[in-house]
């Protein structure tokens, strides 16, 4: 440094900030203040990007100031660097902004028609401190509700010691706190009990094998559990962070297990999470494929074969093992053009080539599923626009 | 090296860090271990009596060696938990294996409280043995689990359950565990991971005074969502690096049925045997599921109770209420000899130029079943077409039939001992135009 500098308390020493009297940019040089760092703020609202915000009190000579801002040994967006004279004088003015050669640091010039105290407020985006959002729920031993417990986890890897800051998301109260480099700090800022929770069991005909007996291993059928963001289910007050989600169990002993995680995507408020918590073999699936015949053939002078339908019938069995009910979501696939000619379900198309069923399987129970389709084939070169090539 | 946990409150001071009148905490009261086997993952819960002041309290709880995941660490008041608030949880700068909870306490005093987490290196896996009586109508079938401890520690003296079932997992317990940093960290390039010194969980657990028990232990078994906790009645020592086989369950006189299944797509040419039965009161069983594990059959001779090896066979979880095949390999004692008696193809079409547009195949096939065994017999026999254009006209003695898929159908039979059965069908299949309106 060119000029007489003061450094921090911080072990690290990474911020430095000195004042200059004369506005010469070449010479600066003399210590007018100490500048105290005084409240800051570490905010996380934004999911990649840290904000830091810290207050400082300049001593102001009267006429023209530099105030030399500069950084070591952490990583901060020059760009991103702010700062906003508080109070509601408006007479300290910030004329410029000047980069020295080869430093990491920028020069404001600043004037006051006066000699005073000003309270300024720095901003600056800082790297390698962020936060991770991870959730606990706890379920009761029926199922039916979930004690939620939201933690913020504090990662300062920026080389910058805070010896008190206030935290803060997008929502819920501030933590006051401090944090070192390289520390890890784990909060609790969310806690929420008896939330209803919807379980569910998906079967996708694309994604499991048809026929559970015929392979070496247990195929389980996926469980998760729903969780609406909303204001009924004691959230609903802001969205829900992506994050990691342990799920347990009250094991009516006093006890827990671990169910199991998934990662959450943010969940907007009024909308559901889908956490996966495991797989379920007391729920057996066992499709297949009892027809599959050419019908309705239509052929050119030649003989040969331009259109035809296939007659096809898919049957299920849908075991519950379990000695409680289960609604099991059924997804099955039908490519190209098609028409059901009878399904003993009811389903709701998801898209042009996915059926969902919602099914009340009974405690101990089965069902039996069928599905009973057309699916026309168009054989002709010119026409060969078949279902996945065309575009829409 | 002694791989210990501990766990030190650190007496009201104005700095988190500043570790003045430092005092360890009393022995763990209990420990409670819960082993999964889906996943390399045992939850430890342990409770503990701690001496709080009034006002804020850090707790320090610091581990060597182990495989445990710091993100997985909780503490939770077991009593007075409105008047003890856990702040925060704190993995100090450049100091591994080490958390600090920061407690702000209203009272002061003992007040217990559970510390859990989340380790790797212990498992468990379930095996069975089944003895089947002379005339092989009947199973005893026994049930264990081996619970093997590889995590470096004894373990003493501590509850001991196991969870049946598949969690999802998107992370290794023992990856967490191996971080540099207990959450990970944002710099892109992290510095130099260190390896782990010890590859297992390590734990120095002391409870109370060691049992001897004198009655062989019952296993309590519980279905909680998905799964099933096997909860090992009292308290199990099990030496690092031993196992220890626990007795599941023991009933006899299931009885079973001698199922024999011939499906060439599948098996190949040889039959193979199954012993069957369901999972069910009418089998003795039914009251939980029962977990995948292998299996080692064995047959009473009758004499002096002495055995024969019968063969081997793994299964997977049955479901309460759900048929249990256990497999047991390949036989020569009965055998299916399909054989194609006529082949010929008819009612040719033909199209405008000449070139043949439809025909049928038509095949006749002599099915012998033969049993050799000293028993009756059930056998199932799958044949496979090649289209799915078909019509079969069976005769003589095929016993039950059903079309299995669009393509396979399976005949099931009864035989007597020492006896052959013959059967015979004629498979036409469709091809070309004469597929039309099949």
């Amino acid at each position: 440094m060119k000029n007489s500098t003061v450094r921090m308390k911080h072990k690290t020493a990474v911020l430095v900030l000195s004042a200059g009297l004369i506005a010469t940019s070449s010479a600066r040089i003399k210590m007018v203040a100490l500048p105290e760092r005084g409240s800051t703020d570490i905010r996380l609202d934004h999911p990649q990007a840290t904000l830091i915000e810290e207050e400082r009190i300049l001593t102001l000579q009267q006429g023209i100031n530099q105030v030399d801002f500069s950084w070591k040994g952490v990583n901060i967006d020059s760009d991103s660097i702010r700062l906003m004279v508080l109070g509601s004088e408006h007479d300290v003015t910030l004329l410029n902004v000047s980069y020295p050669p080869n430093e990491q640091a920028l020069v404001w010039e600043i004037s006051s028609p006066t000699a005073k105290e000003q309270n300024v407020r720095i901003s600056y985006l800082l790297s390698y401190i962020d936060r991770l959002v991870t959730y606990k729920l706890v379920a009761n031993p029926s199922e039916t509700h979930v004690d939620l417990n939201s933690f913020l986890v504090l990662r300062n890897f920026s080389g910058e010691d805070f010896e008190n800051a206030r935290i803060l998301l997008d929502y819920g109260e501030a933590f006051e706190r401090g944090i070192q480099h390289e520390e890890t700090k784990q909060m609790l800022f969310l806690k929420v009990g008896e939330i209803p929770i919807e379980k569910i069991w998906t079967f996708d005909a694309a994604l499991l094998p048809w026929d559970p007996e015929k392979e070496n291993g247990n195929v389980g059928i996926p469980v998760s559990y729903k969780i609406a963001n909303t204001k009924a289910n004691g959230l609903g007050r802001f969205a829900l962070n992506s994050g990691k989600v342990r799920v347990y169990q009250n094991d009516g002993s006093g006890g827990t297990i671990v169910l199991g995680e998934d990662r959450i995507e943010r969940v907007p408020v009024g909308e559901e999470m889908e956490v996966y918590i495991g797989e379920s073999r007391d729920i057996v699936v066992t499709q297949k494929k009892m027809n599959e015949k050419k019908i309705n053939l239509r052929k050119n002078n030649k003989g040969e074969m331009v259109l035809y339908d296939t007659d096809e019938l898919i049957t299920a069995t849908l075991e519950n093992f379990k000695d409680s009910p289960a609604l099991l979501t059924l997804i099955q696939h039908i490519e190209g053009q098609w028409d059901m000619a009878e399904c003993n379900m009811e389903y709701e198309l998801v898209d042009a080539s996915t059926l969902k069923f919602e099914i009340e399987l009974p405690a101990n129970g089965k069902k039996e599923f069928k599905m009973h389709y057309h699916r026309r084939n168009i054989h002709d070169d010119r026409l060969l626009s078949t279902f996945h090539q065309s575009r829409f | 090296m002694r791989r210990i946990i501990q766990l030190w409150a650190l007496a009201a001071v104005t700095s988190a860090f500043a570790k003045v009148d430092l005092a360890i905490i009393p022995t763990r009261d209990t420990v409670q271990l819960t082993i999964y086997n889906s996943a390399d993952m045992t939850l430890v819960r342990e409770q503990r009596a701690l001496t709080l002041r009034k006002g804020m309290n850090t707790l320090q709880f610091s581990w060597e060696n182990t495989l445990i995941d710091p993100t997985s660490l909780e503490m939770l008041p077991k009593a007075n938990a409105d008047q003890i608030d856990v702040l925060d949880l704190v993995y100090p700068p450049r100091v591994k294996n080490l958390g600090l909870w920061n407690v702000n306490s209203r009272i002061s005093g003992k007040s217990p409280v559970e510390i859990s987490y989340l380790t790797s290196g212990l498992s468990w896996r379930a095996f069975y043995m089944g003895t089947l009586s002379p005339d092989e109508t009947q199973l005893q079938l026994q049930g264990y689990v081996r619970i093997t401890n590889n995590s470096g520690e004894d373990y003493e003296n501590a509850e001991t359950r196991l969870i049946v079932g598949k969690v999802h997992m998107i992370d290794e317990i023992a990856a967490l565990a191996r971080r540099e940093h207990p959450y990970g960290s944002p710099v892109p390039i992290p510095r130099s991971a260190g390896r782990p010194k010890m590859k297992a969980v390590t734990l120095m657990m002391r409870v109370g005074e060691p049992s001897y028990d004198m009655e062989l232990k019952k296993m309590k078994k519980q279905g909680l969502s998905e799964y099933f906790l096997y909860t090992i009645e009292g308290t199990e020592t099990i030496p690092n690096g031993w196992s220890k086989r626990l007795p599941s369950f023991d009933t006899a006189e299931i009885p079973v049925m001698n199922l024999y299944k011939f499906d060439e797509e599948r098996y190949g040419k040889q039959v193979r045997r199954f012993l069957s039965f369901d999972n069910d009161k009418a089998h003795k069983l039914g009251d939980t599921p029962i977990p995948g594990g292998s299996m080692r059959i064995y047959q009473s001779t009758g004499e002096e109770a002495h055995l024969s090896f019968q063969g081997q066979s793994s299964f997977k979880y049955i479901p309460v209420g759900e048929k249990v095949e256990l497999d047991l390999g390949r036989v020569e004692n009965v055998r299916v000899e399909p054989k194609r008696m006529k082949y010929e193809t008819a009612n040719h079409r033909y199209h405008h130029k000449g070139n043949l547009s439809g025909y049928d195949i038509r095949q006749n096939v002599t099915v012998e079943v033969r049993n050799t065994r000293p028993v009756p017999i059930k056998i199932e026999i799958k044949r496979t077409f090649d289209s799915e254009y078909w019509t079969l006209e069976k005769s003589g003695d095929f016993g039950t039939f059903e079309q299995d898929d669009k393509h396979t159908v399976t005949f099931t039979l009864e035989l007597p001992p020492a006896s052959t059965k013959t059967f015979s069908y004629q498979l036409t299949t469709y091809h070309g135009d004469n597929q039309e309106g099949k």
